[in-house]
Formats: C-alpha cells, structure tokens, sequence
C-alpha cells in the first residue's frame, strides 16, 4: 500500500518566525500516525510537506517515526490551491493521501478538497475514526449537531483526520539519531498562479435594522423568536408526579417538546 | 509598616490591578503531556503537618483540600524540583521529568 | 562496544562547551536535551559573563544573541520603605570585549548548542536520560526515554543542571538536604524600549543590573531587576526552608517587590510576557559533588558550581568554564584510553587551577553568611537607618557624628559587636 501524508509546518506563535517554536498540528501528526498503521509493514508512506527549510526538522522527526521517503516542496506562502498542486505530482499513484483536518495555523482547510480534485481521488474529511480492518476502509466522518456518518471509502482517496484519531509514536533512538544527519530531498515549488482566485474565509456583511426596542428579555425573545412567553413564572407547590408533568407540559407549550408526544 | 502591610495596602491601585494567578502563569507556554510526571500520595499528606509544598511551589501546583488532602496538577509544573527539596516526607512525591519535548518551554527567560 | 566516545547530558552552557571541545578534538559526541530545543527549560536571573569564551569561541559577541550590554550595575539594600543604592557604571563594559550582558536563555543556550553542532557533535533534543548504564561499576553510557533508547559511550558527562539525577545516580552526591538550595522566580515585563531607556537612563543597548538585598519579604533571600531589550526581568531568590516556613507565595513576594517604592516607578505598566523558575544550588563548595567517577564527568550546576554570594549571581560562566575542562579531561582520556576516574583527573585539576574553584574557595563562607539572620533581617535596616540619619538635617539640633549614629542604631538593631566583627571578618575575607 502507497500513502502520502501532507503535513504543514508552522510557526506556532504566528509572529515568529522562529523554527524553535514552530510545529505541525496534532490533527496532521495524527495523520502520520493513521498512515504508518494503514501501511504496517512492507507499505510505503511519504510525508511531503511545502515549506522553507526550517520545515525539514519536521520532516526528519517524520522519517524517525519511520516515514519511507520525505520530499520538501520548496515554497511560502502558497495558497491552498498552489499547495494542493505542488503536492499532486507527488501524491499521485498513492491509495490514500492523509492530512490533518486543520494546521496550527488553522487555515482554509482547503488543500485536502484542492488535492481531491487535483488527483481525481475520492475525499472523506475531518475524519474521527479509521477502521484499518476493513476493505475497502471504512471510516467514520463528524457531521454538525454531534451526528457521526460513516463512510466507506474506494481508492485512490484523500482524507483528512482530526487529532484525536491517533497519537503519533515516539520515534526510537537509533531512528532519532540517523535522521537527525539525513538530507532531506528537496523539489522546486510552483510559482503563484496568476488566474487563481484568492479565497477568503466567508464574513457575514453588515446590514441595517431598526433600533432596538423593549426590554433585554423581549429583544431576546424577538431574536430567539420564541413568542410571548410569561415574563415570569408562577411559583406553584406540587406533588413530585405533578411538578414533572407540569414541567413537561410547559416544555410543550414553549415548543422545547413536541406537542404530539403522549 | 511590614512587608506584608506593603503588599496589603498597595494592592488594588490603577497601575497594579490585581492579576489572578491564572493570568500569571497562563503567560508561559507548557506542552503538556498526557503522563503526570509527578505523582503525590494524598494519603502521605494526610499526615503531614508542615506541608511546605503549598506555599513553596512557583507554580501553585498543591492544593489543600477541605478534608485534609492535597490536591495535585502536574500541568503547569516548572520542572524546579523546589517541591521535592521542601517535602521531607518519604514517599509523598515521585518526581521525574516529562516525556523529552514535553512540558514547559521557556521563550524570554 | 560503545555507539559514540562521549555522551554530553544536558545543552546547557555546560554540556554545550563540553561537546564543542570534544568536537574539535575530533571525538564522535552525542548533545542529549530534553526540552524541544537547548534552552527551552532553562531559566535565570538574566545576566551572562561570557569571557571565558574569548578562545572556543572568538569574537563571540559578534553573533552572540544578546539582550543588552550591562553598563550599569547597582547594588541596592532595601527595608520597608528605605533604599540604599550603590551605583557603578562604565562605557568601557559597552564595548568589546565587553563585560556582562543580559540574554535569554532559550536564545543563549540554542546559539552556544549551534556551535557545537558546527564542530560537529550531534544535539538530540526532545530525549530525557533516565539513567546510567553501568557495567563492573564503570558508567558505560545513559539510558533513555526513547524506544531502544541506551546509548553507550566511553566517558559520559552530566551537565544535568541542579537536580541532576545523573550525578545522584552515580553516587556522586552525599546526602542532599534543602538548605542547600534556593528557588528562583521571575517575571519577565514587556516596556518599550524607549520607557526602559529613559527609566533607567541607559541609550542604545545599554543596559542595567542591580541586585538587590532585601525585597524578599522577610524571606532570607534576594533580589533583581535587569534590563533586556523591552522587556525588564524582576525576580528573587528565596531560600527553601525559609520560603516553606512562613506564608508568602513567591508570586506575592514579587508582587510586594514591585510594589516597592524605589523599584514601582521602574517597573510600572509592564506587562507579564512570562512567568518562571528554577532552582539554585546555593551552598557552593559546601554542597560540591565528587565531579569524577569511573566513566564520568560532572559539571555546572550538576557539580552544585553556581556561585551565588549575593552581589554575584554567576553560573552560566561558572558552567561554560567547567564544561570546557571536562570536554578538555575527557578528550585527554580517550586519547590516553583510560576513562577511568584516574584517566579523567585532569577535569579537577583545572578546576582547581582556574577561577571555578579558586573563586568557590574564596567565596565559601559567602552564601552562608549572604543568607544568615543577621545580613538578612538586621544589617539592612540598620545601615539604611545609619545613612537616613547622616542626611536627615534635624535643625536645630546640631549634625551627629558618624559612628555615634551607628553605634546606636547597631544596639537599636540588638547586634553584638562580636557579631558585627565576625560577619565583617568574613565579609573582608570573601569580598576583600
Ligand atoms: C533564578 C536564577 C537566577 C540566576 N541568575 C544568573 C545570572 O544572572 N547569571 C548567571 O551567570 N547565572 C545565573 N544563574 C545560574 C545559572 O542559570 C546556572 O548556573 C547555569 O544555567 C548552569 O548551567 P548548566 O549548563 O550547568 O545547567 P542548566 O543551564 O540547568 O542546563 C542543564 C540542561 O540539561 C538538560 N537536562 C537536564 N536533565 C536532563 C536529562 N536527564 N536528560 C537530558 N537533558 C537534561 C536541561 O533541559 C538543561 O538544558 C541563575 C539561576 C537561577 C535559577
Ligand atoms: S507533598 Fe510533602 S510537604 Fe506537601 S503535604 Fe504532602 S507530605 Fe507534606
Ligand atoms: S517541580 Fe516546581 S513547579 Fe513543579 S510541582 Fe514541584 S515545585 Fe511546583
């Protein structure tokens, strides 16, 4: 089995750019962690990651672990779609491609999608479990309002994982100490495409409304739309069968239950 | 006026708004890992009379609780040993250092 | 067979120097660290004395990462609401080569670990050593905290810093008692530039040091305040039996400290950029390990040789000297092929021939009595009160002599003249 694992080197205090306090995210040691696992023995893993040199002690940690090939696209400050195209070439031919769902940076979250269409692969993002067993994999994807989906995914595929998929191990002595003296292989980066269209995150625009008017309660309940409720409620003594049905009933009555509920 | 009259009387001015200990020590960085690298036995401080550990760790770490224990976090721990020299009780602290990478990272020290 | 000559515990400014020399000599070394990167767990008061790098590394001030060039250095005495300044400053310590610098230590220990790396040893950060591997009671190498984690060495040298578990393991250490130490704590302040500059009437980067006696609360101790670039590092240093037994936090402490009247208005409106602290090995030579075993080498902090006598606070260079000879010693070892503690005496002859132990000798009765009852809770009010009336003008009443104004605040003080002359004997023969 071939896999690719994306990782993102990033300066963890954003305005420094020093490598001392620079990292990759968990989400995307994660990745690494999901991959080696994936592959196990006699499978091939390549960690690519687009940076500047700084980024190499992250791949060399990456090779400790036990990565078979590390590549270091040369480049900054490349947009995701450039990203996703420098990684392509590279990550063609893989089954998988592995990213964390999000960098230390926490980005657009883009390159995964990018490199999907670029690769023509399937994609199943922000993944919160793998389960290496079956075949083909079969994943489980977070959606909204704390809902799971779960996915079977064909190859080739890309997927993105969150962190608390896996932890990465730790890399061995031995491992540490010839990696810490490997060259690192290093590919030309793509320059900036020029027709690109420069994505930013998504902002609500402003619009007009009318003053506010009435009390906090009432605007809250406006916006809430909840309708009149009493203002207050009445303090009333019950038996505890009684107290919980009335509770119930005025849950029902302010739309908490569903009225047709016996 | 003692010491202690000092820190009293000029604690709440304009130019020194009293700061939580949280905002103190949430201004260092620690990557904490997920063994404790410190362990205390509650039932050892149970008996403990001095408990020189609360007042003593820079990090507030010991925390007495209402029933005569200590309370310990291990994740905001300078990595000093102050705790360990202080406590005279055998037993009551198993110090080692975090996992290499882990715990606290200095910046502008 | 051993995987390299020499393992260096520690990036410290130890361990660091120690792995440059044996570089150089053209020794395979292991620099082992456990924070993410050398300096990351390292914190001090902020003062470097780096001459002792003028011949491993030349012209170090050229790159050495540095906050500013102390031009200043003030020694201050403080009760409740007095303060006693000694102030010293000189251009000649803002040029090369120049005297004392403030610095951090994540930048100071990650460059120094550079140029080890450059002489070619290999730094292995993120990698805790557990432990000694020894065999027919010879240290032959560490364990780790790494999977398949034992490395195996010819000389080990621990610049372990001062819990040094490594020297304790070796049986190097006797009994370790409290008393010996002190715990350091600070907080690094955010000012600009420009605020520091004119508080402290410094320009460019110049900058100040003062030391402080008193400041502590009551708790036998001391204190500091030093100028980085924009931010200022304001701490103390509080010995541990004595920080146990009363019930100031330290935090509070610094907090009183900086409420102060003579140090407030110089540290007003800084922000809290980092919270920190470390131990001290405080006693000096009293508290001294033996620094040399069968297979290995003890140095800096790990050999206790923080010098710590009030008006200095020096062990960075107290660490770089002790690791240089070390890395000298073991390289003369390994040459001769004898690692044993016979092999390895050269570490403790240098030290005996240079300032690391002639200065501990010297000082040894500092910390004592820096710290004793007297020097701590009676000397500084009574010399403040001393001074306070030599300028106080009580007209009409006519101007008291000197020693009368001392004479009587010494006995409204309760201190003995044969007290006074001991403690002055002492003093002359450490400080004179
Ligand atoms: C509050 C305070 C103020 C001070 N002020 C000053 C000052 O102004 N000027 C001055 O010169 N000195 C000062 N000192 C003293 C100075 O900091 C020390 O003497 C000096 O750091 C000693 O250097 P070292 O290399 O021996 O040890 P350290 O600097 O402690 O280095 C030890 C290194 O070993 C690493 N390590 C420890 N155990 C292991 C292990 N098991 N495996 C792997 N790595 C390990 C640590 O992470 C660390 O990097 C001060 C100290 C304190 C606490
Ligand atoms: S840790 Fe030690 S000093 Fe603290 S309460 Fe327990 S026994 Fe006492
Ligand atoms: S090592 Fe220091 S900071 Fe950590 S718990 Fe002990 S005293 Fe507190």
């Amino acid at each position: 089995m071939r896999i690719t694992v994306c990782w993102k080197w990033v300066a963890v205090d954003g305005a420094d750019p020093d490598d001392r306090w620079a990292g990759v995210s968990p989400a995307d040691e994660a990745a690494l962690e999901t991959a080696l696992t994936l592959a196990g023995n006699g499978g091939e893993v390549t960690v690519v990651t687009v940076g500047a040199t700084g980024s190499d002690a992250g791949l060399r940690r990456a090779t400790a672990v036990g990565a078979t090939h590390v590549i270091r696209v040369d480049g900054e400050g490349l947009g995701a779609r450039d990203v996703a195209r420098a990684i392509a070439p590279i990550a063609r031919g893989s089954d998988y491609v592995l990213c964390g769902d999000y960098s230390l940076d926490r980005g657009t979250g883009a390159v995964p999608a990018y490199l999907a269409a670029e690769l023509g692969a399937a994609q199943a993002l922000g993944l919160v479990g793998v389960d290496r067993t079956r075949v083909p994999l079969r994943v489980v994807r977070r959606l909204d309002g704390g809902r799971r989906e779960i996915l079977d995914v064909p190859t080739p595929a890309v997927l993105s994982v969150e962190g608390a998929v896996a932890r990465l191990r730790r890399a061995g002595l031995a491992e540490t100490l010839s990696a810490s003296t490997a060259t690192i292989e290093v590919v030309a980066g793509p320059r900036p495409a020029e027709h690109d269209v420069v994505v930013t995150p998504y902002r609500p625009r402003a619009r007009m409304l009318p003053p506010p008017s009435g009390g906090t309660l009432a605007r809250v309940r406006d916006i809430l739309d909840i309708g009149a409720a009493p203002a207050h409620g009445d303090a009333v003594t019950l038996d505890p069968p009684e107290a919980a049905q009335r509770i119930i009933d005025q849950l029902r009555e302010w739309r908490y239950l569903p009225r047709d509920t016996a | 006026m003692t010491w202690k009259d000092v820190v009293e009387t000029t604690r709440e001015t304009e130019q020194w708004p009293e700061r939580s200990f949280e905002d103190l020590i949430g201004s260092t960085r620690f990557d904490v890992h997920e063994r404790a690298h410190i362990v205390v036995d509650d039932t050892v401080c149970r008996d403990c009379p001095s408990r020189e550990c609360i007042v003593a760790c820079p990090a507030k770490l010991f925390v007495p609780t209402s029933d005569g224990g200590i309370l310990f976090n291990y994740e905001q721990c300078f990595e000093c040993g102050t705790c360990y020299l202080v406590c005279n009780n055998e037993g009551a602290i198993t110090w080692t250092y975090p996992e290499g990478g882990h715990g606290v990272v200095f910046k502008l020290t | 067979m051993a995987d390299v000559d020499v393992v260096v515990v520690g990036a410290g400014p130890a361990g660091s120097t120690a792995a440059t020399v044996l570089a150089r000599a053209g020794h395979s070394v292991i620099l082992l660290e456990r924070g993410p990167f050398p300096g990351s767990k390292n914190m001090y008061g902020g003062v470097v004395y780096p001459r002792i790098l003028d011949q491993l590394h030349p012209e170090w001030w050229e790159d050495a990462p540095i906050q500013r060039w102390v031009t200043r250095r003030s020694t201050m005495v403080l009760t409740d609401d007095q303060a006693l300044t000694v102030d010293f400053r000189s251009e000649k310590w803002g040029r090369p080569p120049y005297n004392g610098a403030t610095a951090f230590r994540p930048d100071w220990d990650s460059w120094l670990a550079s140029k080890a790396q450059a002489a070619g040893a290999t730094l292995v950060c993120s990698t805790t050593a557990t432990g000694l591997l020894r065999e027919r009671g010879r240290v032959v190498g560490v364990t780790t905290d790494r999977p398949e984690g034992d490395l195996r060495a010819d000389v080990v040298i621990a610049c372990d810093g001062v819990n040094s578990f490594l020297a304790k393991d070796a049986g190097l250490y006797g009994e370790v008692d409290a008393a010996n130490y002190t715990v350091g704590v600070k907080e690094t302040l955010g000012l600009p530039k420009e605020v520091i500059d004119e508080r402290f009437a410094v320009r460019g980067r110049e900058g100040v040091d003062i030391e402080i006696l008193g400041g502590t609360g009551g708790v036998n101790g001391g204190a500091f305040l030093y100028t980085n670039f924009d931010t200022l590092a304001v701490g103390c240093v509080l010995k541990l039996p004595a920080l146990a037994a009363q019930e100031l936090r330290p935090e509070a402490i610094i907090a009183g400290l900086k409420r102060h009247p003579a140090i407030a208005p110089l540290v007003e409106g800084g922000d809290v950029a980092e919270y920190s602290a470390h131990v001290i090995p405080e006693a000096g030579l009293a508290m001294m390990p033996k620094m040399t075993g069968d297979g290995i080498l003890v140095a800096g902090d790990a050999a206790a040789m923080c010098l710590a006598a009030g008006i200095w606070l020096e062990g960075v260079n107290f660490a770089m000297a002790s690791g240089i000879y070390a890395g000298e010693a073991a390289a003369e070892a390994l040459a001769a092929g004898d690692p044993s503690a016979a092999g390895l005496a050269g570490y403790e002859r240098r030290l005996e021939d240079t300032f690391v132990l002639r200065d501990h000798r010297k000082l040894r009765r500092a910390p004592g009595l820096v710290l004793s009852d007297r020097v701590q809770h009676l000397y500084p009010e009574m010399i403040a009160n001393t001074v306070e009336r030599m300028f106080r003008v009580d007209n009409p009443a006519p101007k008291p002599g000197l020693r009368a104004i001392f004479n009587s605040e010494r006995k409204r003080a309760g201190i003995k003249l044969a007290d006074l002359a001991r403690d002055a004997r002492d003093g002359l023969r450490s400080f004179g």
